[in-house]
């Protein structure tokens, strides 16, 4: 087995030319919501139940969780067990994550991705959800940006209201360390009008849309759907590109892209092999359907590979290695994809590993180049 | 610092002490029994309240509640807590009852408990029934 020469092994170039960005990464609160009463105020603590009073241990908010798939039980225990230390679970120590992740792996920058927020879009209450965006950010900024310069930040909003998404961007798209837009999915399609302010933002602040499943897929009414509600953790996991894959047609189909030729959107963690299927099937039916979607000017195979990129982890691993190489040429994957590893999740991918069966020319792309494409000098 | 939920002119009936005030801090609350009626007396950072024990809506024992204060009356999609710790909360049905006057906020004309006179006398705390 030849080991992989990763490009932090470059020695004294430039790292930010050589270094490695990880695209999704997930800080995690101790004691769940608790941890961002500090950043919220007495009105909304007291609206949510929890103010932290003694009183507030008797509501039945008191119990109030954000919602993820606790209705599926995940047997691997949905983290790497090394990632978690006496009194402190996985990813909630910025300097043992630092130390852990990024020094193990050389990785130059890290992109954090609302661990336990991933759910908020299936909340009921839009105003709910934006707040507790809003004491995500101050969190994330306070915590982990602040903490060590690799940590990089996707300022969190709540897709049920497009209003405040946009003061929120608006507050926060300028502070140091922001490198992205971190949209948690909701039950509207991607491409419906609901969301072209956010769009606007996003495009007006130059600052990528991520998403990334939210684990409340048909666990919630207001969550992301995917055909019918799986019955295991396994057979859920798997489906989860369901989702990306509709959100991509709608987006296109509607012409988000040519409405917002500066957006540029990350689908982290949501596959990307059907996207293959999408492009050519897309081409082949809109030759003869163009009349239904006049505003798309180009084959809508060219918005795809012109705006979308994929994060890569969970990466392919074809019973035949060697099928890589074809795939990643089909999917144009010098430009679409970006490296991620999904710390600290039981999923998680080794940079030093998950890519080898992908050529060192390829590597440099989706580690640096792509990405470096895509956030920009934020990075830096 | 003695601070009375009724005006000393108006304090009337039967005398009780209900413990020295030293014995009595702040966020404590006691239930007494005086002439065969449940009442609860309340330190609530320094203010004493004492209320009938009984939600006049179904009975519950009120002063078992969480003492809190309420959100204002705002236009749609606004919120604002106002009047901390002004309001009992009954621990059945949530209804909010001013602490100072024992009326509810949602009927304060048809919905409300029964308060007594309180007051620190001497270094007691002093029940009027």
């Amino acid at each position: 087995m030849t080991t992989i020469e990763a490009p932090r092994a470059a020695g004294t170039s430039d790292p930010r030319k050589t270094g490695i960005i990880d695209s999704d990464v997930h800080p995690n609160f101790v004691n769940g919501i608790r941890d961002l009463t500090p950043y919220m105020t007495e009105t909304w603590k007291n609206r949510l139940g929890v103010s932290g009073e003694d009183w507030a241990k008797g509501m039945a908010a008191a119990q109030f969780t954000l919602p993820l798939d606790y209705l599926y039980i995940n047997s691997a225990g949905a983290y790497r067990e090394d990632a978690a230390r006496p009194g402190m679970p996985p990813a909630t120590d910025p300097d043992f994550t630092a130390q852990h992740l990024l020094d193990t792996h050389g990785i130059y920058r890290a992109v954090l991705l609302a661990g336990q927020c991933l759910g908020i879009g299936a909340m009921p209450d839009g105003m709910v959800a934006a707040t507790i965006a809003s004491a995500y950010n101050e969190w994330m900024c306070e915590r982990w940006l602040q903490n060590d310069v690799r940590w990089r930040g996707a300022l969190c909003i709540a897709p049920q209201d497009p209003e405040a998404a946009v003061a929120e961007i608006d507050r926060v798209a300028k502070r140091d360390g922001i490198v992205a837009v971190f949209m948690p999915l909701g039950q509207i399609l991607m491409g419906e009008k609901h969301y072209w302010p956010i769009y606007e933002a996003c495009a007006r602040h130059e600052l990528p849309l991520v998403v990334h499943p939210s684990g409340t897929e048909n666990v919630f009414a207001k969550a992301p759907q995917m055909a019918g509600t799986p019955t295991f953790y396994l057979e859920w996991h798997t489906a989860l590109g369901q989702i990306h894959q509709s959100n991509t047609l709608s987006m296109i189909c509607h012409g988000v892209f040519e409405k917002f030729p500066e957006l540029k959107y990350i689908i982290a963690e949501g596959g990307f092999l059907w996207a293959l299927e999408v492009m050519w099937k897309l081409d082949r039916d809109w030759k003869g359907l163009r009349n239904e979607v006049p505003w798309l000017t180009r084959p809508p195979s060219e918005y795809l590979l012109d705006h979308i990129r994929f994060t890569t982890q969970p990466f392919i691993e074809p019973h035949d290695p060697t099928h890589v190489a074809p795939l990643m040429e089909m999917l144009h994957a010098d430009r679409t994809l970006m490296f991620s590893s999904d710390y600290p999740h039981w999923d998680f991918d080794n940079p030093d590993r998950s890519l080898q069966a992908v050529s060192k020319e390829l590597r440099h792309k989706i580690m640096v180049e792509t990405p470096r494409a895509v956030y920009g000098d934020r990075l830096d | 610092m003695t601070e009375l939920a009724t005006p000393r002119d108006a304090r009337s009936g039967n005398r009780h002490v209900i413990a020295p005030v030293d014995e009595f801090p702040y966020g404590e609350r006691r239930i007494v029994t005086i002439e065969g009626r449940a009442i609860g007396v309340l330190n609530v950072g320094g203010t004493f309240y004492a209320l009938r024990n009984s939600c006049p809506h179904h009975g519950a024992p009120l002063c078992e509640g969480v003492v809190k204060g309420t959100m204002a009356d705002t236009p749609a999609h606004e919120y604002s807590y106002i009047r901390h710790n002004e309001f009992i909360t009954c621990p059945w049905h949530g209804y909010e009852f001013d602490l100072a006057t024992g009326r509810s906020l949602v009927d304060p004309q048809r919905t409300r408990v029964r308060t007594y006179e309180v007051a620190v006398e001497d270094g007691d705390v002093v029940l009027y029934v």
